[in-house]
């Protein structure tokens, strides 16, 4: 995550960020970002996906930039698994893993890599794999079979603050994911069909779950779901507005900046990143931690979360506007390949 | 097409699986392969021939260095006599602690004590700017500082761009007017510092102080946000894939300077592209 820096580039990000306008490298304010691009629905197979990426100079010359203008870069991809479950839990899951690749990292040795998926894996999963987050329509049959979500995420360049920029992919990604809609099937011994006079004869229907009567009683009955309608995408993540961004606030004793270049990050003693959720504009803290050498007092840390707040709620507008965007776009977009494939 | 386009030695642009001559008349070089008795380019660049060897220079590749070749670096590792250096080559550089300047005279001889406090000289991490001077049998270059120009970077910032972009000038230490200036590494390392003065002293009394020094000097606000400008205009010019001269340097400063456009705006905003429009046209 961090380049090596001469003694001498330190000392001079440092002073220039503590002089009195505080100045940055690139002429940024402190609580200036660098552009921010999302994209929804990159990945055809995941049942949600997106792209983010901070600070590549256009997206459309996005190729022709790539290494020149540099940006950090991270894609996300959400794929439901079915799972069976276990004795004790209602079922679902969401498991979350982080892959860097080594083009972002020229400079780390391969066990060095691991180490840093390894925590940028521990990060989300504490925050995103928590159980207050769990959307509950991934059970598919109550007691035996549930969606195991996997969000699997890539760092695919790395120009600094790149938790602020997983975080956000990770959102796009869960917001854009669709849940299949499934009903149940249920087998009965064909010897029994005059004991039990039931109009559907093996197949009950009921969404994620059964519905009759008869099958609340007998919950054994239900072993197995079929899709419901192969060409309904189905329906979104429960929640969906629950999951949360983050903010990377880079300390350096008496003042913070938002959005660190890897230099930045790696001239400054402290970070601290900040996660927040606004479901119906409520903030929600989910996570912080702190990163660096250097230490912080309680009361700093006070003031620091409100100004977090402050900064997390403007990027969850930004991205909600966005993502709702996108949103209208797929539907043309899919309203598209369905009569595009009808036709064929 | 092909071999007249070759004749005329103008520049060609290829991308890779691009056919360009018949294997029968003409040598395959680097960036190309042989199939079906064609030579077709395997990267995306230039063509060039040198009589009947065709080679195609890819566009986007690590430095590719040269002796005599002016290049910034960083420090990665100290070994025993040698500092081994970054240049943005496919291997690190090596820097001979017998190709650096000593303090005490260029003259003297290498003691065991220079060895043991090689990294009173140059540590990890540290930026320098040295010299191509010869290259290994296995292709590493060898650097040398061995001028009161090359040493130790303090007193500004890096920009890092395609090498390719970086032509060869005059001179790579370019001083702009605006109290800020460039040292432009053919590797692609571009140096942005504020404007020393000259320093008269001969080889005899250099100041060891002065060029290993870890300390910036006294860098005023004015100069920062130059310095800021600078950089900025690099980026935009690299991201737009124009080739950095000195001329050009110095108009976009003036027209940032016309324009009255801040150096943020340039990142976040359209002015990049109105900048190397304008730019670009004067030319």
């Amino acid at each position: 995550m961090t380049t090596a820096l001469s003694k001498v580039e330190i000392a001079y990000i440092r002073s220039s960020l503590l002089s009195a306008p505080p100045l940055r490298a690139d002429g940024r304010s402190p609580e200036d970002f660098r552009p921010i691009a999302v994209e929804t629905g990159i990945a055809p197979l995941a049942n949600g996906s997106a792209r983010v990426s901070i600070g590549k100079p256009h997206t459309s010359r996005e190729k022709e930039a790539e290494g020149a203008g540099g940006g950090t870069e991270v894609v996300a991809a959400v794929k439901l698994e079915v799972d069976g479950v276990g004795e004790d839990k209602e079922g679902g899951k969401v498991v979350c893993n982080v892959s860097c690749s080594p083009a972002a990292y020229p400079h780390l040795s391969s066990p060095a890599l691991d180490d840093l998926q390894s925590d940028l894996t521990s990060v989300l999963g504490s925050v995103l794999s928590h159980p207050s987050l769990y959307p509950k329509n991934l059970v598919i049959v109550p007691g035996q079979k549930a969606w195991a979500l996997r969000l699997d995420t890539i760092i695919f360049a790395d120009a600094g603050n790149v938790l602020d920029c997983l975080m956000m992919a990770c959102r796009a990604a869960l917001v854009d994911t669709r849940v299949p809609s499934t009903r149940s099937v249920e087998y009965r011994a064909p010897g029994k069909r005059n004991e039990v006079p039931d109009d559907t004869m093996d197949v009950d229907e009921g969404r994620n779950g059964p519905s009759s009567l008869l099958e609340t009683r007998e919950p054994s009955g239900v072993v197995d779901f079929e899709l419901a309608d192969y060409w309904d995408e189905g329906g979104v993540l429960e929640a969906r507005d629950s999951w949360p961004v983050c903010v990377t606030l880079n300390m350096l004793p008496t003042m913070h900046f938002l959005d660190a270049t890897s230099q930045e990050e790696s001239a400054i003693p402290l970070r601290l990143h900040v996660l927040f959720a606004f479901p119906g504009g409520k903030p929600t803290l989910h996570g912080m931690r702190m990163a660096g050498a250097g230490t912080s007092d309680l009361s700093q840390i006070r003031v620091l979360l409100k100004n977090a707040e402050k900064y997390a709620r403007n990027m969850w507008t930004g991205l909600e506007a966005k993502l709702a965007e996108e949103e209208a776009r797929r539907s043309i977009k899919a309203r598209e390949k369905f009569y595009g494939r009808r036709r064929r | 097409m092909d071999i007249d386009d070759l004749e005329t030695g103008e520049f060609r642009l290829t991308c890779p699986g691009e056919t360009i001559t018949s294997a029968h008349d003409f040598m395959r070089g680097h960036g190309t392969y042989v199939d079906d008795e064609l030579v077709i380019a395997s990267v995306a660049g230039t063509v060039q021939r040198v009589n009947k060897l065709v080679t195609v220079r890819a566009a986007r590749s690590r430095y590719n260095a040269e002796v005599g070749d002016l290049v910034v670096g960083r420090i990665t590792e100290v070994q025993p006599r040698r500092w081994k250096v970054d240049a943005n080559s496919r291997q690190d550089a090596v820097l001979m602690l017998s190709s650096v300047n000593l303090p005490g005279g260029v003259q003297r001889r290498k003691l065991e004590s220079d060895e043991l406090q090689m990294r009173t000289f140059f540590e990890e991490g540290d930026l320098l700017v040295a010299e191509v001077q010869a290259f290994f049998a296995d292709g590493a270059m060898s650097l040398h500082t061995r001028s009161l120009k090359f040493g130790k970077l303090r007193n500004g910032q890096l920009v890092i761009v395609p090498p390719v972009l970086v032509r060869r000038l005059k001179s790579h230490f370019i001083a702009l007017p605006c109290g800020v200036d460039l040292i432009l590494g053919l590797n692609g390392y571009i140096w942005v510092c504020k404007h020393m003065q000259d320093s008269d002293q001969g080889e005899e009394g250099f100041d060891a102080e002065a060029v290993y020094s870890n300390q910036n000097d006294e860098v005023d606000g004015p100069t920062r946000i130059a310095i800021s400008r600078v950089s900025s205009i690099i980026r935009v010019l690299a991201d737009h894939f124009v080739p950095l001269t000195d001329t050009l340097f110095l108009e976009a400063y003036n027209w940032l300077i016309e324009q009255e456009v801040n150096t943020k705006d340039l990142i976040l905003g359209d002015f990049g592209d109105a900048m190397v429009a304008a730019i670009c046209t004067v030319r």
